[in-house]
């Protein structure tokens, strides 16, 4: 390949010189000793562990109390506060594997019995049903849960809960755009809204959990045209990240954007003045309230069925769900806590009480292949 | 007439005796290969396993964004090896054939784009069309929206072909620079004898050279762009990878997501094959090593002036500018980044990029010495199967990865490999075995055959002759292909994201996880290490290259 010209070169230097020995040691003064070590150091504890389960007939196994495990979709550093919290109040410590929801599910099924993990969370409701539907949760029983989390935002079964809310609304320029033009989704098809809608890729799964409610409300033909019909009236083919939507708002590119809130609140806290410059441009517009309310969206997690510590997951989920978490959410990611009565940040306040749609949050995993036709029917990349 | 006929006897006896030694000893190390290959194609077979069978939702693919996914596929391919080749080819014969201003520095200075992840380099030039836009606006006012799509679409494809070409073009250069400074001063002197313009003998003679140099460069670079994802996800062009997972994951349809992934395989496959098509015929070509190398024309007038731009635009785009944005950030962030535990983080990334390259390259070696000594056919053949790895996607790997090990625990009915660093390490060897395997087999392969022959008839095993003869003999060549894979992994995301153990952070993994929160200036602080950490491996990369001597 493209190297056999240098290694051939360094072959035939190496005939005639000593090579230079020692570089990396000299340029990379690692302590690689140590660093193995450390790397491997979880491996050698579960072999360790393995030969102690298989010497005492699995007694370890079952009662590694004391630490839970959790795979998780949220990338949030506040998170991590959480689990030292956690940690703090009960002496249970919290592990976490941060990577995609998809790829976390493929990684459950693959390790199946033998899994590590105690709780799987994402960032959306339709991949918690993906993980029901594929016998990696289980029922939890808890009071707790069941009384302060909504219906709505929880699996009827139990399977899994939602902890924070995000509604997908329409961010508008403030100055070419009054709120009473903004009524709802589906009004963003008509002719008035031509090269002015923004909307990031059909492979978020923000936008295939919106057109999932769509078809819910309106059934799958209409649900196409309405697809169809943004994709139309959009400013630009999708590209980028919902905060990228807002800055083309911002420059006047489009005029409304279809974006989650929480991003609102991560554009006007950023560390960069051109940022925050965005969220003065923009305003937030909650559509459909006079019909079936904003779509919104749960950030949640269950418990997954091959659990060695059921009993400290279930304390985490219901930790999830106390007023202290629940009331760090809106302070730090901006997300809306699922418990009625807690108070929400300034930001949050200054949008506003919404009415949001009360759609059963399963249907939204139940409607998501079917969302991902529709858009690669409708042409929206 | 007897003397002589009694002494051919007695040296068939000894040669046969050896060969019988030989057979004996070659299968040992045939049976290593062979398990190691297997072991090494099992990940990427469990995936394609279900190839043949027909997927749900084809039709709806086949009828729907299919000829798309093809399209971008191949617009991008197409775009990336123009520009590459712009990017690379000329200041490769420049920095090897001429004298200019700054010629040094461009020599050294060219490689380094190659520590820039891609999946950075897109953060960085996103905000080439996010700026564009009020250029943009004013063509929608000026001449309506028909000609704002197009603009719109061609500034986008334009900057995310550029910025690809613009880490990845190294590829190309390393190679094109290492053939042209091969190249004989008598070819090239011969060539401008005849009354050759400089035009006309880089074209007429040094090009056609080094055409399988060139080639072999290009696939490397080819490769990367099928197996993209974060880049063309984020600039909104949907190749046939991102249809892997978006079918895979969104229609809930593995079978057809399968066979996306064996269509890129493919594709990859026909690339390699085509290049060592071309490789055959370069070693008949490759003349003695002993003959003069080119002397540099020094150049003068607008001639220096165009060399050092020629030189400067790549570095520019694949270096200077993304590094200078992720300054700019790092100054705005480091205070909040840097803290205990991004150094925990740093000496991790440092240390398991260093172990597995290490590792992968001695690998390499006793995969590449294997075929030395047995070099039958379907040993080969299955050697290069074993370079599919870098071939595909790095999530697909994962997941071959993770059925893989889920199924070994199961024999231990216990979490004994999945989850742990020996799973990181064996998918970074499915993924970068052939970074490594390639130059150790070229590197081997230019050792004397006799040398080996001498050892062994002096009694030592093949492993001691391996170890004593062969290792010392291409020690330069065994480090520099363990800092190409190090750098390699340093820059690698989607296996370590998704294979890793509970609580372990990487440098990359912890820029992916600021910038997926949208905090791309603190996610810079993290880059900008590893693109440092990078630029000092291939910094010793250059020192041992041999184009530095000729001073």
């Amino acid at each position: 390949m493209s190297l056999d010209g240098i290694s051939a070169d360094l072959t035939h230097r190496d005939r005639n010189r000593k090579p230079i020995s020692g570089i990396l040691s000299s340029r990379f003064p690692l302590d690689l000793n140590g660093l193995m070590s450390d790397c491997f150091a979880s491996m050698i504890n579960r072999l360790l562990l393995l030969l102690a389960s298989v010497s005492v007939f699995g007694i370890l196994n079952n009662g590694h109390s004391g630490e839970i495990t959790l795979y998780s979709h949220r990338h949030y550093e506040s998170d991590d506060v959480l689990y030292t919290k956690f940690h703090e109040k009960t002496g249970i410590k919290v592990n976490v594997v941060k990577a995609g929801a998809d790829e976390l599910i493929e990684r459950l099924k693959a390790e199946g019995e033998n899994t590590e993990a105690d709780i799987f969370m994402t960032a959306d409701a339709a991949r918690l049903h993906l993980a029901k539907l594929a016998g990696l949760l289980e029922k939890v029983d808890s009071a707790i849960l069941d009384e302060r989390i909504p219906a709505n935002l929880r699996d009827a079964d139990g399977h899994w809960f939602g902890f924070t809310m995000r509604a997908r609304i329409l961010a508008y320029a403030k100055n070419r755009v009054k709120p009473s033009e903004l009524s709802s989704y589906e009004a963003l098809t008509g002719e008035a809204w031509e090269t002015r809608v923004l909307a990031r890729s059909s492979s978020n799964i923000y936008n295939q959990s919106l057109l999932a409610s769509v078809i819910a409300a309106h059934g799958r033909e209409k649900a196409t045209e309405w697809a169809k019909g943004i994709r139309g009236n959009m400013a630009r083919p999708p590209q980028g990240s919902d905060r990228d939507q807002m800055r083309a708002v911002a420059k006047g590119l489009g005029d409304v954007a279809i974006v989650n809130t929480y991003y609102v609140g991560l554009l006007a806290n950023s560390e960069d003045k051109a940022d925050r410059e965005v969220a003065e441009a923009i305003g937030i517009f909650f559509p459909n309230q006079k019909g079936r309310g904003t779509h919104v969206n749960v950030s949640g997690g269950g418990l997954i069925k091959h659990s060695n510590n059921k009993e400290d997951a279930t304390k985490f989920l219901e930790f999830l769900a106390s007023d202290e978490a629940q009331k760090s959410f809106p302070q730090t990611t901006y997300e809306y806590p699922v418990v009625e009565g807690i108070e929400w940040s300034d930001l949050m306040k200054s949008w506003g009480e919404f009415k949001s749609d009360e759609l059963n949050l399963t249907k939204l995993g139940e409607l998501n292949i079917e969302a991902v036709e529709v858009f690669n029917e409708a042409g929206w990349e | 007439m007897k003397r002589v006929g009694s002494r051919v006897p007695v040296q068939l006896l000894v040669i046969s005796t050896i060969q019988k030694q030989w057979r004996r000893e070659i299968s040992g190390w045939s049976i290593f290969t062979v398990l190691l290959g297997l072991a090494i194609i099992l990940p990427i077979a469990i995936v394609l396993s279900g190839l043949f069978q027909e997927g749900p939702k084809w039709d709806h693919l086949a009828s729907t964004t299919l000829s798309s996914y093809f399209t971008n596929t191949l617009i991008l391919i197409f775009n990336v090896s123009v520009i590459s080749i712009a990017f690379a080819i000329l200041p490769a014969w420049l920095v090897s054939t001429c004298d200019f201003p700054g010629r040094r520095f461009f020599e050294w200075g060219l490689i380094m784009p190659l520590a820039i992840p891609t999946y950075v380099a897109a953060f960085v030039y996103f905000q080439v069309p996010d700026a564009a836009i009020p250029l943009l606006i004013s063509i929608r006012s000026q001449f309506g929206v028909e000609a704002f799509i197009l603009a719109e679409k061609e500034l986008r494809y334009g900057v995310l072909s550029c910025t690809m070409a613009g880490v990845l073009f190294p590829y190309l250069y390393i190679s094109a620079r290492a053939s042209f400074s091969q190249q004989r001063q008598a070819m090239i002197e011969a060539s401008f004898m005849l009354g050759k313009s400089s035009r006309a003998t880089f074209f007429k003679v040094a090009l056609p050279l080094s055409r399988p140099a060139i080639v072999a460069g290009l696939s490397l670079i080819l490769m990367e762009v099928i197996n993209d994802y974060g880049a063309v996800n984020f600039f909104g062009v949907p190749t046939l990878t991102e249809g892997i997972f978006r079918t895979w994951f969104g229609l809930q349809d593995r079978s057809s997501a399968v066979r996306l992934a064996g269509i890129v395989v493919l594709a990859v496959f026909v690339i390699l094959a085509l290049e060592r098509a071309q490789r055959g015929r370069a070693r008949f070509s490759q003349s003695s090593q002993m003959s003069a190398p080119i002397s540099r024309r020094k150049l003068k007038g607008l001639k220096r002036v165009m060399s050092v731009l020629v030189c400067l635009i790549p570095l520019a785009i694949g270096l200077l500018l993304p590094v200078s944005q992720l300054i700019t950030w790092s100054a705005m962030t480091y205070r909040e980044v840097l803290n205990p535990d991004f150094f925990v983080q740093l000496g991790r990334s440092l240390g398991l990029s260093l172990g597995a390259a290490v590792i992968i390259t001695a690998v390499a070696t006793l995969f590449a010495y294997a075929a030395k000594l047995h070099p039958a056919g379907w040993l080969r053949f299955l050697n290069r199967f074993s370079t599919l790895g870098y071939a595909s996607p790095g999530a697909v790997i994962a997941i071959g990865v993770m059925v893989l090990f889920g199924a070994i625990d199961r024999l231990f009915g216990s979490a004994v490999v999945s989850g742990t660093m020996l799973a990181i390490g064996f998918a970074y060897l499915v993924r970068f075995l052939t970074v490594a395997y390639q130059p150790i087999d070229a590197g081997l392969s230019q050792v004397c055959g006799r040398m080996d022959e001498s050892s062994r008839v002096l009694g030592k095993s093949p492993l001691e002759t391996l170890v004593r003869i062969n290792i010392p003999l291409i020690k330069g060549t065994f480090i520099a292909s363990a800092i190409l894979v190090f750098v390699d992994i340093l820059k690698e995301l989607p296996l370590t994201l998704i294979l890793r153990p509970a609580n372990f952070d990487t440098l990359a993994t912890t820029a992916f996880g600021l910038a997926k929160e949208g905090r791309i200036q603190e996610c810079a602080v993290p880059s900008l290490i590893i693109v440092m950490a990078g630029a000092s491996g291939l910094a010793i990369l250059y020192r041992l290259s041999s184009f530095t001597e000729k001073r």
